[in-house]
């Protein structure tokens, strides 16, 4: 126990923002842990502006009986995403893996103070989210003063067990993967399978929860969120509890989190230290022939370099591919099923002429496709290795315009793929589609050169595991929160401008607007990179 | 006080990184371990403080295996690894306390060692800035001091003196034999053939997962240098 605390506090120390602010002489360094502060200050403040909003809107509709179990079922299904994501570069792989392994710690101590820290990181979000709500409960539904302490204490206790889940698929799979040679390979292959399957039974869940038979759309939402407490036990415990209050809930929901983290870990520290080995040694192949060798031009070079570094690492491929894979799996579906088929999956059968969403149907892949821009975490991710770049006689706008290629490589075949299925399925006329697939081209130049602005302008080289710059980084969550609520808004605007005026006239604002965006977003990047 | 048995380490498709290798190391050696790069050193030191896994073979420490009895051994083991990868946006002292925190050793005991090391290792100024602005020797220093701190009956490096200036080389070659004549012993990999030499009372020539010459230092040299011994072997080998 005494060695968890050292091992958790020393963790935790060494990833504060606070513990640089207070020891760096670097005043640049300085600044950017206040300017850190700041932005996860302004997404907490978003967060729980959207909690507070989540349950004005059920109280308003007299469901607020229902925001227990949603809160329950957000927290949870955010958990157990998000630590599936991180699972591999937190638990596995990890750089110091060498240094804490030879010192007197148990393997299951380390793996249960890498969760406890991920548990530890990630614990101020779910807080947000689960005290605001339970302040819109309460102003809506009055209950007994003791509820407040009931859920205030479950708040920290409902993310472990989605948290133990993931972990231990995480676990799972890099098991499996570290039986084979090329494990990294199939690490990720797994994951984005596992990814993927969870998208797609999102659907079916939601159908099963959605009884079809129930008309009424508020009955069916609080029939559904009902029926989600009775499928996943514990967020009818949270639920139970937090109305009730119900000790035997409390008591449930804590002992059973407390029961699995021992078992999880009691199970991933017998094979621990065996599959880092197996996930951090490679032998040399010795087979290697001197042939086959190809001249590129500066940019290729380095769009060829973030090709591989892409491809080589399990975090960052699952984190930077998602999108793009998402977006043909999407295409393909749509193909397979009919685009009206998806859209009545998705609007829950609502009664409007689907042929509105068609001006639209970039957006929609784009929603996929933004993503991520691995112009957003590239910079980072140089991390120590920078001054391999910075040495080297090429112009600094040169390395960026490379990072921008690979990005446009990687992302404008799944974009036109994306949209000339969706097209095809929704039969938009072949002028329509032509404007659309300039549309998607465009946005993915857009996508790519503010994620290189995001990228520059927030680079952060000082990592001490990769997770950091790709899933945290204040560069990504500045690239991708406006990027997404603004897509959001784009999608509802062209529906809405589609029925008002000419599809391909529109087509053609919007392609000259976005390349215009993506234009100044190019020059600000190359600036930004001169200045680097 | 270090036994290794038999060990083998085999990755993908059967191919063997380290092939049965077995060498001791007693209380008061200085056993030094060369071989060219990727010819298995590394592999061979990880197994012994208990990062990497193995199935075949046997290490001891002390008498303890280090795959039944980890903790007993991880415990008296100390290692100081050819990159140190240390937590970056620690302060050179915080990482030191983290150690003496997880060796249990008393306040008064560690700002005596840590002050002594630091001192010798001229750091003591740099201790209260974060990891991440040291050098790459500063870095190793403060890797070897918390080896050091804890007085560990073995003493396990890799290519420790990459990266030292020629003082800090001095002062650690100091301590190594000021440790072994306190019983310590230590086994260390180098590709510094002239430290290996002066420093070390037994060798040990790996080359492609084999050791292919062994013994003590005056055995394996014969009246040559250790360098010609070396290229001699491997050349056979």
């Amino acid at each position: 126990m005494k060695a968890s605390i050292i091992l958790l506090k020393t963790l935790l120390l060494s990833t504060s923002q606070h513990n640089i602010y207070k020891h760096s002489t670097d005043k640049k360094r300085r600044r950017r842990v206040i300017g850190n502060y700041i932005g996860m200050g302004c997404l907490y403040l978003m967060l729980i502006g959207y909690s507070i909003a989540m349950c004005i809107g059920y109280g308003e509709s007299g469901l607020i009986e229902a925001a227990p179990v949603m809160c329950a079922i957000v927290i949870s299904a955010l958990a157990f995403l998000f630590t599936f994501f991180k699972t591999n570069g937190y638990l596995f792989n990890f750089k110091e893996y060498d240094m804490l392994m030879s010192l007197p710690f148990e393997s299951r101590t380390v793996a249960g103070c890498k969760f406890m820290y991920m548990y530890m990181k990630s614990l101020p979000w779910y807080l947000s989210i689960s005290l605001a709500m339970m302040i819109g409960y309460g102003i809506y539904a009055h209950p007994s003063p003791v509820v407040y302490p009931a859920w205030i204490f479950l708040s920290f206790v409902l993310p472990v067990i989605p948290m133990l889940l993931a972990s231990f698929l995480g676990f799972l799979i890099a098991r499996v993967s570290s039986g084979f040679r090329k494990n990294n390979i199939i690490q990720t292959v797994l994951t984005m399978a596992f990814i993927i399957l969870c998208f797609s039974l999102r659907y079916i869940i939601e159908d099963v929860i959605r009884d079809d038979k129930v008309e009424n759309t508020l009955q069916s939402i609080s029939e559904a969120t009902e029926n989600a407490g009775r499928m996943y036990l514990p967020v009818g415990w949270f639920a139970g509890a937090v109305r009730g209050p119900v000790v035997s809930d409390i008591l449930l929901l804590t002992g059973v989190s407390l029961l699995l983290f021992v078992i999880v870990f009691r199970i991933v520290g017998n094979s621990y230290r065996s599959i880092n080995s197996a996930l951090k040694s490679h032998a040399a192949a010795k087979k290697y022939r001197m042939n086959g060798q190809k001249k590129r031009s500066v940019i290729s070079a380095i769009a060829y370099k973030e090709f591989k570094r892409l491809t080589g690492s399990t975090t960052y491929m699952t984190n930077g591919a998602i999108g793009v894979i998402l977006a043909a799996l999407f295409g393909i579906v749509t193909l397979i099923l009919g685009f009206d088929k998806i859209v009545d999956t998705v609007t829950q059968n609502a009664p409007f002429d689907h042929a509105i969403l068609q001006p639209a149907i970039p957006f929609i892949i784009y929603f996929f496709i933004g993503m991520m821009a691995t112009t957003a975490c590239s910079p980072s991710l140089e991390g120590k290795n920078y001054w391999i770049l910075q040495s080297l006689p090429i112009e600094k706008t040169s390395i960026y315009k490379g990072k921008m290629l690979f990005n446009m490589y990687l992302t404008v075949p799944f974009m036109i793929f994306g949209i000339l299925c969706m097209g095809i399925s929704a039969k938009v006329p072949v002028s329509e589609l032509i404007m659309d697939l300039i549309l998607g081209v465009v946005l993915c130049a857009f996508s790519t050169a503010w994620g290189c602005v995001c990228g520059i302008r927030h680079m952060r080289l000082d990592w001490e595991n990769e997770i950091e710059v790709i899933k945290q980084g204040a560069a990504v969550s500045i690239y991708l929160l406006p990027n997404m609520f603004a897509v959001m808004g784009l999608v509802v605007l062209m529906v809405f401008l589609g029925m008002k005026m000419n599809h391909i006239l529109l087509s053609g604002i919007m392609i000259l607007i976005v390349a215009a965006l993506a234009a100044v977003s190019y020059l600000r990047a190359l600036s930004l990179a001169r200045r680097t | 006080m270090l036994e290794i048995r038999h060990y083998s380490k085999s990755y993908g498709e059967g191919k063997k990184a380290v092939d049965d290798i077995s060498l001791t190391v007693e209380s008061g050696d200085i056993y030094g371990f060369i071989g060219h790069n990727g010819a298995g050193k590394s592999t061979t030191i990880r197994a012994v403080v208990g990062v990497l896994d193995f199935t075949e073979g046997e290490i001891l420490i002390d008498g303890h295996s280090v795959r039944d009895e980890e903790m007993e051994c991880k415990r008296i083991t100390a290692y100081i690894p050819d990159n140190p990868d240390l937590y970056e946006n620690l302060t050179g002292i915080q990482y030191l306390n983290f150690i003496a925190d997880v060796f249990d050793i008393g306040v008064t005991e560690r700002e005596a060692d840590i002050k002594r090391y630091a001192d010798l290792f001229e750091i003591t100024d740099s201790l209260g800035d974060l990891i991440s602005s040291y050098s790459h020797g500063m870095k190793q220093k403060v890797a070897i001091i918390s080896a050091l701190i804890h007085h560990p009956k073995l003493l396990v490096l890799d290519e420790p003196f990459v990266g030292l200036d020629p003082k800090a080389t001095f002062t650690l070659k100091e301590i190594m034999h000021e440790m072994c004549a306190q019983g310590t012993a230590i086994f260390f990999s180098t590709h510094v053939l002239d430290v290996a030499e002066k420093l070390c009372n037994k060798v040990a020539i790996i080359k492609h997962g084999r050791i292919i010459a062994s013994g003590t230092m005056k055995e394996l040299t014969e009246g040559h240098s250790l360098e010609e011994t070396f290229l001699e072997a491997d050349h056979e080998g």
